[in-house]
């Protein structure tokens, strides 16, 4: 058995830690590109959403490495993510791929049962003891949190760094770095060591750069291939943001949620504008932008995949919000056609008009 | 007071359940004309770019009812069955419509779940307070409006034609004849008899669904699958037409499950959105009508099986 995953930012380097500490065979699917898409774009439904065919590249990437059982977790339902197993299944199978698939989906739909054993298929296949298995899960979650927080520490400081792009290289080389640790204990003293160093970046303290909060689907905003990199654009730009969705968010309230005590401030703060949940994280989306608006960011950015049901509902929100909270919030709709240039243009056009709103208000007061 | 429905979405299969219900409470009705261009045009200047056409059309439909009645209704249809969803944009749809369009009266969105009895009633008691105190009134509406859509009966069955066919897809995308240009009529006059999923029984397409690795936790899903599956396997029909719309979600999965289970048996994939031509649509159809004439032919004369011959599917 050799195992792949699907890539969504950071998370390769967890897996890679867990598959590391069970001891099991596995195959990290080539970085995020071009190629990627284009093969997943040809295999896959025209109209199915864009994860879903970065998705297939991967795993036609990885099968050709060598992979032969693909892992994803699941949902089950409202939204359309629940039936990419399915669906990613038939179609490997019809272009005469030989792999197997576990999918981890909630107990709710499948069964603590179910769950169990599919669990215990990628258990069995390591050598280690019961303790180390726990033990290469505990360092793979801390890992996995440590990477987050590493994260948000830089896209944070970038507006404050002395030396523009500081930030951006320390994050670009703890990737790489901890890529080529190999083991868990290595990759854990590896992510500690440039947490110190970002921590030690100079930065002015009395600058007040431009805040965005980036809000959306979770995969496009996660994964920086799929959002044209976003996030490394603004750090250029000496922009600070913040993203609440992260993959250890995610575990965290995906674990809650079935006793409905998951993110307590999402559910505040969207209550007077989206007071259900309906699907895909569009509750947290508007959750989230009034947040942003209450902890005095200068505006939102909302990306999102074309054709992404959860995300047109909260699309026809946002702007109220805007309008209610005078806070401003640029919607980007992303597909395998999504042009570079339009693209940096409408976030160019967009800070502009944060930084004009800055002025104006400083020359008000 | 007046209550408004908007001819919307799925008030082609429940409109017995909710003019009842409200009528029941004593409530005057305003309900929108079925859908023209006028309604159209207006759903698509308020809506979300992103969103379906139905959706469009749903927000049309409200904003040609905002100015006529005091309390609208805007369904928030959660759940149908056990265990099922609908689509995120209908549990959205209240949210959607409240801020795109300006200028509405008050609204009832309560979340509707429709897959127990007390689910029914915690609907009916919070939607019927808004016009009456008398809850016992209300339960009472709700017994009779219950029993009205169990009297009522939708879905084509068409007898008498050479060729028949699988008509599928959302009921709105098959009962608004504006939205679909008549899709019904068309084959009709060209010799194709059409059959809806209404006219088969849930048992019929229950092991058709349980072949599938995950069940499907869309009801339309379910259905669809379900209903053209099992068509084929029974070889009830010569042929399917599916009715979509652009950008919807679901129906990308569902066709391709469905192409996945039936291979090349003929299908014929209507996708419409506000600038869908008839023209085209006529062309499409009438291309369609001729193959399933000469594959019926060749059936005929040679083999019990015949041979399939492949679909055309570009959109329209
Ligand atoms: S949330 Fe959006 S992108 Fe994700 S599966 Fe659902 S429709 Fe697709
Ligand atoms: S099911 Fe499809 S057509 Fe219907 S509202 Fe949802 S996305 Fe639109």
């Amino acid at each position: 058995m050799k195992i792949t995953i699907p890539h969504m930012g950071n998370v390769y380097l967890a897996a890679k830690a867990l598959f590391d500490g069970l001891g099991v065979d596995y195959v990290i699917p080539p970085m995020n590109s071009k190629a990627a898409l284009e093969i997943g774009s040809l295999h896959s439904p025209e109209e199915i959403c864009l994860p879903f065919k970065i998705m297939v590249g991967n795993y036609i990437q990885a099968i050709e490495q060598g992979a032969d059982t693909v892992i994803i977790t699941g949902s089950c339902g409202p939204c359309r993510f629940g039936e990419y197993c399915e669906m990613q299944m038939k179609l490997l199978r019809r272009l005469g791929y030989q792999v197997d698939f576990i999918v981890i989906d909630a107990p709710k739909c499948i069964g603590l049962k179910e769950l169990m054993a599919r669990i215990a298929r990628v258990a069995a296949a390591s050598p280690r003891s019961r303790a180390q298995k726990w033990r290469a899960l505990a360092q793979a979650v801390r890992i996995m949190n440590l990477l987050d927080a590493i994260e948000a520490k830089a896209h944070e400081k970038a507006g404050y760094e002395k030396v523009r792009g500081t930030c951006k290289r320390l994050l670009h080389a703890c990737r790489q770095e901890t890529f080529r640790c190999k083991t868990p204990r290595e990759m854990l003293r590896c992510l500690h060591e440039y947490s110190r160093r970002l921590d030690q970046v100079p930065c002015d303290n009395s600058a007040k750069p431009i805040r965005i909060a980036i809000i959306g689907e979770i995969y496009t905003v996660i994964e920086p291939f799929s959002n044209l990199y976003i996030e490394d654009k603004l750090m250029d730009y000496g922009i600070s943001t913040k993203r609440m969705m992260t993959p250890s968010w995610w575990m965290g309230n995906t674990i809650m949620s079935p006793l409905k005590i998951n993110s307590p401030g999402i559910r505040m703060a969207s209550r007077d504008y989206l007071p259900y949940y309906i699907g895909g994280h569009a509750r947290e989306c508007v959750g989230e932008a009034v947040l942003s608006w209450k902890e005095g960011f200068d505006g939102a950015i909302q990306i999102f995949p074309m054709g992404c049901m959860p995300e047109i509902v909260s699309k026809a929100i946002l702007p109220a919000i805007a309008r209610d909270k005078d806070f401003p919030v640029l919607s980007l709709v992303v597909d395998e056609m999504t042009g570079e240039a339009g693209y940096v243009t409408r976030i160019e056009a967009f800070i502009d008009m944060l930084e004009r709103r800055r002025s104006h208000a400083v020359s008000r007061h | 007071m007046k209550v408004g429905i908007p001819r919307g979405l799925l008030y082609d299969q429940y409109h017995p359940f909710f003019t009842r219900f409200f009528t029941e409470l004593g409530a005057e009705l305003a309900v929108s004309p079925p859908t023209n261009r006028a309604i159209l045009d207006a759903g698509i200047q308020c809506c979300v770019d992103e969103a379906c056409l139905p959706v469009k059309v749903f927000h049309g439909h409200v904003s040609c009812l905002k100015a006529q009645c005091d309390l609208l209704f805007i369904p928030r249809i959660m759940r149908l069955y056990r265990g099922e969803y609908i689509c995120p944009k209908f549990c959205g749809l209240p949210e959607m419509v409240l801020n795109s369009i300006y200028g509405l009266p008050e609204t009832i969105t309560e979340p509707f779940y429709a897959d127990s009895m007390a689910g029914l009633r915690k609907w009916a008691l919070r939607a019927g307070a808004r016009i009456t105190r008398d809850r016992r009134r209300i339960k009472a509406a709700l017994e009779a409006a219950i029993a009205e859509q169990l009297r009522f009966k939708t879905g084509y069955d068409d007898q008498g034609y050479p060729i028949r066919v699988a008509l599928a897809g959302h009921p709105y995308n098959l009962y608004d004849t504006f939205i679909n240009m008549n899709v019904r009529k068309k084959l009709n006059r060209l010799g194709i008899g059409v059959v809806t999923e209404e006219s088969m029984d849930e048992e019929e397409m229950a092991p058709e669904v349980a072949s599938l690795f995950k069940k499907p936790f869309w009801t339309f899903a379910r259905k669809t699958y379900g209903f053209i599956s099992a068509s084929v396997a029974g070889k009830r029909v010569q042929g399917i037409v599916y009715v979509s719309s652009f950008a919807c979600g679901i129906d990308s999965v569902i066709l391709e499950l469905v192409r996945d289970r039936i291979g090349d048996f003929p299908m014929l994939v209507l996708k419409i959105d506000e600038h869908t031509g008839e023209a085209g649509v006529d062309t499409r159809i009438e291309a369609f009508a001729d193959m399933l004439e000469r594959s019926g032919r060749v059936e005929d004369h040679h083999s019990p099986h015949g041979q399939r011959l492949s679909c055309c599917e570009s959109p329209v």
